[in-house]
């Protein structure tokens, strides 16, 4: 007898939940699936030839050999994995005012546009991209160490341009912001990561883990308290119940008017005005080749 | 047996010389007669006859000895009507529904057991959190339907009310905004009359599952005939009229005071000068009603459920598993999460 009980619980708990289980099977099922197909479609070729091989260029000397080995390989391993192209520069020289201007003959007096456009210039001149030599995937970062102009630029362009919000230039440029002046190798480890992280695509979800995490939780409380909240029953006994032919015997329903009394207010209307604005864009813009690009700077 | 759980707590009542019992026996088969609801008429479950039932009476030294296998049958301080555990039959009690305990009135019942079932378990199907054996066959046939002792009492009542209502109206013109307040002086009088005020005269019915149960529909109410209660168990009044009219007049008072209150509805404010409700007594009368009653043990515990054996109308909550609550909040709990993360992944990989 308890042995039947028990099979009929699990009968009745399976049927209840049979949709969920289904519904998990078909989802599992397709992750498996959806998970295969971009590990076959994953690992395409690339298809630029022209750039040189070479992602490190340590010219402001910040690195030892073994970081800069070390980084060429992370890098590497990263390139194969998201597809694009991941470029490093420092440089240690002067970028700001008229002397730098005239020196290395830049187009502006301005820190952040000639940060913008070494930059820009280094990736087009090199024809670096990873399915394409102009306007290919991939991303640059340029680190200026100079005295009193020390700052970082990031350079984004196609698929890498197209992903990337002005807020996860942010990011980029804030890990390395985190570790640039106690360890650069850290630091640009940090912008290697970041870019990956942003750029897999398994942490661009539709909704944030606190979701995944809470929702459930609300929905389950919401189901344990309707579930469990029952009333004996409802009194149906209705006021003419028992009460004979349905209705009273009415004898007088005098309703008369014995006084009135009429009050005026004027209505006072405000008129609303104003209205905010909302100002502010991306970083795309177009190098002196041409080429679009996204990117951002900070600057210490 | 469920006979024992009717007169739970009390003593039967000793020998005091011959006892009357009457039982309704087949002319075909000689079976116990039974009144069913599904057929509204007497039906023997042995040989199917219907209509075959003759009364048959037999006298025994005590209430407690069933005169068809002399087996001994539980009976309480006001049970009427009794089955007996060893043969089944039916048996009722001359002398407790007849004379100064005779039912002038009676609601045969209109649902059978099978349709009580079904009314239980349309109701509590969606109670996830009850045993599983709640609803079960087994269970549900330990049902037993009841005949309940009642008052009913009628009353003629005069209200009369006086008072002073305000209806405000607003409307806009131009930029000004008018408010009117008109105040009405209110006149009502009326005669109410109430038939057949309900209350229980059973010490052992809960009071509040009463009042839950009602209204019955006195359309099919008949005369009282001992036929009506064959197939099920019975009580004669345990309470006098008096002791039970309180109840009666307090429904009975608010019902009235309501349709008082209804007769002057629309107005925006009411101020009361005057009321007056007076009630004269006219009628009183003694009573069965149909009533099912389920006992579900569960963890030491009763849990008892009544239904109207008219309407169906169910009064009683759903025992509650707390195993059963924790796997089905976590399973939904878990089933959220892990279809929301393959989902999040999922959007993730495509």
């Amino acid at each position: 007898m308890e042995n039947d009980m028990k099979k009929e619980a699990g009968r009745q708990y399976l049927h209840y939940f049979r949709f969920w289980f289904i519904g998990i099977g078909i989802l599992a099922l397709a992750c498996i699936g959806a998970g295969i197909a971009k590990q076959t479609r994953g690992s395409e070729p690339r298809t630029n030839q022209d750039a040189p091989a070479e992602r490190v260029y340590d010219y402001a000397d910040v690195l030892t050999d073994e970081e800069e080995a070390d980084l060429r390989q992370y890098i590497a391993e990263t390139e194969a994995k998201l597809q694009i192209d991941i470029v490093l520069v420092t440089i240690n020289q002067s970028v700001e005012g008229q002397e730098a201007m005239e020196r290395y003959g830049l187009r502006s007096a301005g820190w952040e546009q000639n940060m913008q456009d070494i930059a820009d210039d280094f990736w087009d001149e090199n024809q670096y991209g990873y399915n394409k030599g102009f306007e290919g995937d991939g991303v640059l970062l340029l680190h200026n160490w100079y005295q009193g102009q020390n700052g970082e630029h990031l350079s984004t362009s196609g698929s890498v341009e197209a992903a990337f919000s002005v807020r996860d230039i942010d990011k980029v440029l804030y890990a390395v912001d985190d570790y640039y002046d106690t360890d650069p190798y850290k630091a640009y480890r940090a912008y290697v990561k970041k870019v990956g992280d942003l750029l897999d695509p398994s942490w661009q979800l539709p909704f944030s883990w606190y979701t995944v995490l809470f929702l459930p939780v609300i929905i389950a409380l919401v189901y344990a308290v309707s579930g469990s909240a029952q009333k004996k029953a409802e009194n149906t006994v209705a006021v003419n119940t028992y009460v004979a032919g349905g209705k009273p015997e009415m004898h007088d329903k005098t309703d008369e008017v014995i006084r009135k009394n009429i009050t005026t207010r004027k209505i006072v209307t405000e008129s609303t005005s104003g209205g905010g604005g909302r100002s502010g864009g991306g970083g795309h813009h177009r190098s002196s080749s041409g080429a679009s690009h996204g990117g951002g700077s900070h600057r210490h | 047996m469920e006979a024992g759980a009717w007169g739970r707590g009390t003593l039967p009542v000793p020998y005091k010389g011959k006892e009357e019992i009457m039982y309704f026996r087949c002319r075909n088969c000689g079976g116990n007669v039974i009144y069913s609801p599904e057929r509204h008429g007497m039906y023997c479950p042995y040989c199917e006859s219907e209509e075959s039932g003759e009364r048959a009476e037999s006298q025994t030294d005590a209430l407690t000895v069933c005169p068809n296998c002399s087996g001994e049958v539980p009976v309480a301080e006001h049970t009427s009507a009794v089955q007996c555990p060893y043969c089944d039959s039916y048996l009722i009690f001359n002398e407790r529904v007849e004379g100064r305990y005779a039912p002038q009135m009676i609601i045969p019942f209109q649902m059978g057991k099978e349709s009580c079932k079904q009314s239980l378990r349309d109701k509590f199907k969606r109670c996830l959190f009850a045993p599983t054996d709640f609803l079960s066959e087994a269970r549900l046939n330990s049902m037993q339907g009841y005949y309940v002792p009642y008052w009913f009492f009628d009353y003629d009542t005069t209200c009369s009310f006086q008072g002073e209502g305000s209806k405000i109206k607003v409307w806009r013109s131009g930029d000004k905004e008018y408010t009117e307040t008109s105040i009405y002086a209110i006149h009502r009088s009326m005669d109410i009359y109430f038939e057949k005020m309900p209350a229980d005269a059973s010490e052992q019915m809960p009071d509040d599952v009463m009042d839950l149960i009602a209204p019955f529909q006195y359309g099919q109410m008949v005369d009282f005939q001992p036929k009506f209660m064959s197939g099920f168990l019975g009580e004669k009044y345990n309470m006098e009229a008096g002791e039970v009219e309180g109840r009666a007049k307090a429904l009975m008072r608010a019902d009235a005071e309501k349709l008082l209150r209804e007769s002057y509805a629309g107005y925006h404010a009411v101020k009361t000068e005057r009321q007056d409700i007076t009630v004269k007594a006219r009628k009183t009368i003694y009573g069965l009603l149909p009533v099912w009653k389920y006992i579900y043990c569960y963890q030491e515990q009763e849990y008892p459920f009544y239904i109207n054996g008219q309407t169906g109308k169910i009064v009683g909550t759903a025992p509650f598993s707390k195993g059963k609550f924790m796997a089905y909040v976590g399973t939904l709990w878990a089933c959220l999460t892990v279809s929301l993360t393959l989902l999040q992944i999922l959007l993730g990989l495509l």
